[in-house]
């Protein structure tokens, strides 16, 4: 992987520098982002969060080579986003990053396994059995893999969502809300699946949230406001995430 | 609430415009038959007026069996003709020849316009003529001939030239000494007319003393009635005394009668294109309403009675319909030159000037758009009404199925409809036994929704079908799997968009594998049938140009010919029925030589006691008629005197050459009137071979008979396979409205389940599908889609043509032929079809916005 190492020996995979976002034109015009300058180092879970309207979506989509920035540049794993044309930018989303959704967006016409290999199916790719199987057990659905999302609870459909995030071996995998629409039991049981990603297959994970539990999963807290980060700092507890959170309002 | 369904109508114009096309191609083919048919009844209306308007009273021979039936001996001879003159109150009368012949140039070239007839006239006093030169002047003297204009220019022909016209008589060279213009300005209905002097044109026409109408001016003070009731008076029952006016109301009344045909032909596609568009419509209404739950659930909760939501539906469907039915209306003024156009290509030539649009075609083809619409549109608005309040507060609210019927309902429901298959059954033979076959079909499913009663319906022929067709390009990936699996995701959806492609295919299958039975039958029962050599024929197949009756003694002059034998056609009716039948004439003592008859009672010998008066029938008109060898039957005949024939023999003839009825040519000739034959079959000497009889048959006719060729046996078959292979071409491009119509179904369709499928594809295009797979996707589900419209019409269309010809022609010698190579040539064209289709969706899909269709719930 050719990311930049940084000074502290970390490989930066997403780096992110004076990233503006704006909608709108003129009078109407919003800046959703107003200058972030972001690094996210190989191995580490970082929590984005922020009230609504603070950008952090639109910091997230950017990040991910979902929407582009009106001014500032993106790198994924040493790649500039901003310079790649949809093409490109389809294959490397393909390739090198992995995704999780609040809505969990698993196709309702496959199955389980089906909806895990999707990403390798697009690709073209060979299926790597050991890393599947290992994947299907770490999320614990293997007996639920001909079943179609249809058939699975919601918590059951998160694991199937994050099996999915993986397979491909991202770079970095970003997460939307990823307990948003979830009970606290699978909420729970879907972050520490996202941890034990991080911890023991050396993933990368960013995730955004408005939960403060969901944030004390994360070794890394990010707090926007008003398009710009006001804190960054090492992992919290919820409690503390929470009065942090109160404290930009 | 007409403001919301207008509202809700420009929101969505693509689908108002996808589905009001559907239903304005329907609508504009309906339009565009019935302006062109009022076109050309209007122009040929306007060339009788002219061409009567002149005369005071017209006498034509009676025409007792239809006024197509026309012997080819005139009752009017010129004992008539003085009969007619020495009326009181006739100024001046004159009789004239009006005979169908053949223009030619001198090196034997016609010089018709296409398939338009072409006409023999004979000059007739000033005061008749509807033809005035425009360039030299009428005939003079025998060898002289005047042409329309129309022709003239097509062959560039000029004054002074030689052409040679043809006619039943004789065959004449002559010099062109005017150019003619109908008067009026009109053309003459793109036919060619020469006229030759009176005694020229009867000696060619072989109307030598006779006339094929009279014209007659009255003197002044003598209204036309008068003088026509004192002409009728003077006159035998042989013709009939019409004024002039009378006589163009008459023409104009029988062509109206064949316009009826076509007009009739027409808009059977028409129809279907109609039954086509209802399924989109019904489709389209039924999927937007699944979408709109929601917000019908909405008006539901803030007071909206079911019948205001009922209504506000069928009030979309009505403005869908008004829109569609004026789209079409307007595509038909259009269509109807174009619909001209494909005749012409086809090789009909029908006339017409400007364009007719009369107040019926107006309202009958917004009543047909707007009717279509909104019946196709009332049973998903009355699914509407069954959207509950909660529907609005919740997600995925299911709009709840209809009750099923109760067991007994559906027992009721199958007695009822086994009644009105016997009723249409007893009432024609025909169709019984395919109803048969519906009712069994019927039966079966009966016994199936009994045995699984309370279950909802599943469609399990699409996924069967899509799992088939899917495992075919599997090797695709997953793009093709995904294809596969949303195509059977609502199979009900994918069932009827099919069926819309399945009405069409099916009738081009059912019309493909009858050609192909007709010509395999013909092929075989005339090389069974056919012994002789070569066929004579008009050059001018399904003209009115027969043979003359020269031909016959002329060719069996040539050397190494060993026998020709002449066939001519005519019909008659029998004593107390309404309707003719067919007779064939046969020259007894040569026939059997060219020809072989398959006798049911009778023998070779029977023909030779033939005579003038006994007739040998087809065992299919004998058992219909429960006639016996030796009865004995009355027959009108044209010339509008009765024969008595007696019944000699019965005969099957699975080549159709023998009729009901089959007499001699003498008797033909002596009582029917039947001078010119239809065919000349000639048999060569043992040994002798094509290459050295027909160079010699071809130059004597070219020479002698140009309007006549001689055609081996392959070639007559060829020829009349050509013939098939010319209407299934022009019924191909009839039918191709109706896949064209569903196409639109396609599009629509798909469009509207993209619409649903935003967040999916939102998702598979975030996680690094490209446009391309997405584009590729949407057109494996479009192909398979229309593949099972395909496939479904595809078998439809093959047991329909072989359960019709199998019960509807046994006997008859049909023999059955499936077109294999067609069949996959239409799967290949409903393949493409799906392709095309998917082109606009397909590109919609993969333009998705990633991020929108991701916030989007």
């Amino acid at each position: 992987m050719d990311a930049t190492a940084s000074s502290d020996g970390y490989q930066r995979i997403v780096e992110a520098e004076d990233l503006r976002r704006r909608y709108g034109e003129g009078e109407a015009a919003v800046d959703a982002l107003a200058g972030v300058t972001v690094d996210f180092p190989a191995g580490h879970f970082a929590a984005i969060m922020g009230p609504s309207g603070s950008g952090k979506s639109t910091l997230m989509h950017i990040l991910a080579g979902l929407d582009r920035p009106t001014s500032g540049t993106v790198r994924i794993a040493g790649v500039e986003l901003t310079e790649l044309d949809d093409r490109a930018l389809t294959q490397l989303r393909r390739d090198r990053i992995g995704f999780i959704f609040q809505t969990f967006n698993l196709l309702p016409v496959l199955n389980a396994e089906e909806n895990i290999l999707l990403p390798l199916s697009i690709a073209g790719r060979k299926v790597d059995r050991e890393w599947f199987d290992r994947l299907v057990d770490t999320v614990g659905i293997r007996d639920r893999l001909s079943h179609r999302p249809a058939e699975l609870s919601g918590g059951q459909q998160q694991r199937v969502a994050v099996a999915r995030a993986l397979i491909s071996r991202p770079s970095v995998v970003f997460a939307d809300e990823p307990s948003g629409n979830l009970d606290s039991k699978a909420s729970g049981d879907v972050l520490g699946l996202l941890r034990h990603a991080v911890d023991d297959f050396g993933q990368t994970v960013v995730m955004v949230t408005h939960d403060a539990h969901a944030a004390s999963f994360a070794d890394r807290l990010l707090l926007l406001a008003d398009g710009r980060i006001v804190h960054d700092g090492d992992a919290v507890t919820a409690e503390q995430a929470l009065d942090l959170m109160k404290s930009v309002g | 609430m007409l403001a919301l369904v207008l509202r809700g109508f420009l929101q969505r114009k693509l689908r108002v415009l996808l589905t009001g096309i559907a239903i304005a191609l329907g609508v504009a083919l309906m339009a565009g038959t019935y302006i062109l048919t009022d076109t050309i009844n209007h122009s040929f209306a306007g060339i009788f007026h002219t061409a009567d308007e002149t005369k005071s009273v017209i006498v034509t021979p009676t025409q007792s069996l239809g006024k197509k039936v026309r012997s080819e001996v005139s009752p009017i001879d010129e004992a008539l003709l003085a009969r007619v003159r020495a009326t009181p109150g006739v100024a001046q009368a004159a009789g004239s020849i009006f005979s169908p012949g053949s223009l030619l140039s001198v090196h034997h070239k016609r010089l018709g316009g296409g398939h338009a007839p072409e006409f023999i006239a004979s000059e007739v006093p000033s005061r008749f003529e509807s033809f005035a030169p425009v360039a030299g002047r009428r005939p003079q003297a025998a060898d002289e001939v005047a042409v329309d204009e129309a022709t003239a220019e097509r062959s560039s022909l000029k004054l002074g030239e030689q052409v040679i016209v043809a006619g039943t008589g004789a065959t004449a060279r002559v010099t062109i000494v005017g150019i003619l213009r109908f008067a009026g300005g009109q053309s003459f209905g793109g036919a060619s007319v020469a006229l030759l002097t009176a005694a020229e044109a009867q000696r060619v026409a072989g109307e030598v003393g006779r006339y094929d109408q009279l014209d007659v001016a009255a003197a002044p003070g003598v209204t036309p009635k008068q003088l026509r009731a004192r002409i009728r008076a003077a006159l035998p029952a042989t013709v009939v005394v019409r004024t002039g006016a009378e006589q163009a109301a008459a023409d104009t009344a029988n062509l109206e009668e064949d316009l009826g045909f076509l007009r009739t032909f027409l808009l059977v596609f028409a129809y279907v294109a109609l039954v086509v568009g209802a399924f989109i419509i019904f489709n389209t209404f039924s999927i937007t309403i699944a979408q709109r739950t929601r917000e019908l659930g909405l008006l539901r909760t803030l007071g909206a009675s079911r019948a205001q939501v009922l209504r506000s539906v069928v009030e979309e469907g009505l403005l869908l319909g008004v829109f569609g039915a004026v789209l079409g209306l307007l595509g038909g003024i259009g269509l109807a030159p174009a619909l001209d156009g494909l005749f012409k290509a086809f090789g009909a030539d029908l006339p017409d000037s400007g364009t007719v649009l009369e107040t019926r075609t107006i309202v009958v083809s917004l009543l047909a758009g707007v009717g279509v619409t909104v019946l196709a549109g009332l049973a998903p608005a009355l699914r509407a009404t069954r959207v509950p309040p909660l529907a609005a507060m919740r997600e995925g609210v299911q709009i709840p199925p209809r009750p099923l019927p109760s067991k007994r309902a559906l027992i009721v429901r199958f007695a009822i409809s086994l009644v009105v298959v016997v009723a249409v059954s007893a009432a024609s033979k025909g169709v019984g036994i395919v109803l048969l076959v519906a009712v069994v079909l019927r039966g079966l499913r009966l016994r199936y929704r009994l045995r699984h009663h309370g279950q909802q319906r599943k469609y399990r022929i699409v996924p069967a079908l899509a799992g088939a067709l899917g495992w075919l390009v599997s090797w695709r990936g997953i793009t093709a799997r995904l294809a596969r699996e949303n195509s059977i995701r609502q199979p009900g959806r994918t069932l009827v968009t099919a069926a819309a492609l399945t009405v069409g295919l099916a009738l081009v299958t059912f019309v493909a594998v009858l050609a192909a039975g007709t010509k395999a039958t013909i092929n075989q029962t005339e090389t069974r049938s056919f012994a002789g050599n070569l066929i004579i024929e008009s050059s001018q197949r399904g003209s009115e140009v027969g043979i003359p009756p020269a031909v016959a003694p002329a060719l069996r002059r040539v050397s190494r010919v060993a026998s020709v034998t002449a066939i001519a056609f005519t019909v008659g009716r029998r004593r107390g029925s309404s309707s003719n039948i067919s007779i064939t004439a046969v020259e007894p003592s040569s026939f059997e030589r060219a020809y072989r008859v398959e006798w049911k009672q009778g023998s070779p010998s029977t023909l030779l006691d033939l005579g003038e008066t006994g007739t040998i029938l087809t065992k299919s008109y004998a058992d219909s008629q429960h006639l016996k060898v030796g009865q004995t039957i009355s027959v009108l005949t044209p010339s509008d005197h009765y024969v008595s024939l007696t019944v000699r023999g019965i005969a099957q003839d699975n080549a159709k050459l023998l009729s009901d009825l089959t007499i001699s040519r003498a008797l033909a000739r002596s009582g029917f009137g039947q001078v010119e034959d239809a065919l000349d079959f000639l048999s060569y000497v043992p040994g002798a071979t094509d290459a050295q009889v027909q160079p010699v048959v071809d130059r004597l006719l070219e020479a002698s008979f140009p309007q006549v060729r001689s055609r081996t046996a392959a070639q007559f078959k060829q020829e009349q396979a050509n013939q098939i292979d010319t209407l299934l071409e022009l019924i191909y491009v009839l039918l191709a409205l109706s896949v064209i119509v569903s196409l639109f179904g396609i599009v629509n369709t798909l469009i509207l389940s993209i619409y649903e499928r935003t967040r999916e594809l939102g998702m598979m295009r975030a996680i690094g599908t490209s446009r391309r797979q997405i584009r590729e996707m949407i057109r494996y589900e479009s192909v398979i889609t229309a593949l099972i419209g395909g496939i479904l019409g595809l078998v439809i269309g093959v047991v329909g043509a072989i359960l019709v010809t199998t019960f509807a022609l046994s006997g008859s010698g049909y023999v059955q032929s499936i077109p294999v190579g067609t069949l996959v040539v239409l799967l290949f064209v409903a393949a493409l079809a799906g392709l095309i289709a998917a082109q606009l969706p397909a590109r919609r899909a993969a333009r998705v916005d990633v991020l929108r269709a991701l916030a989007s719930e």
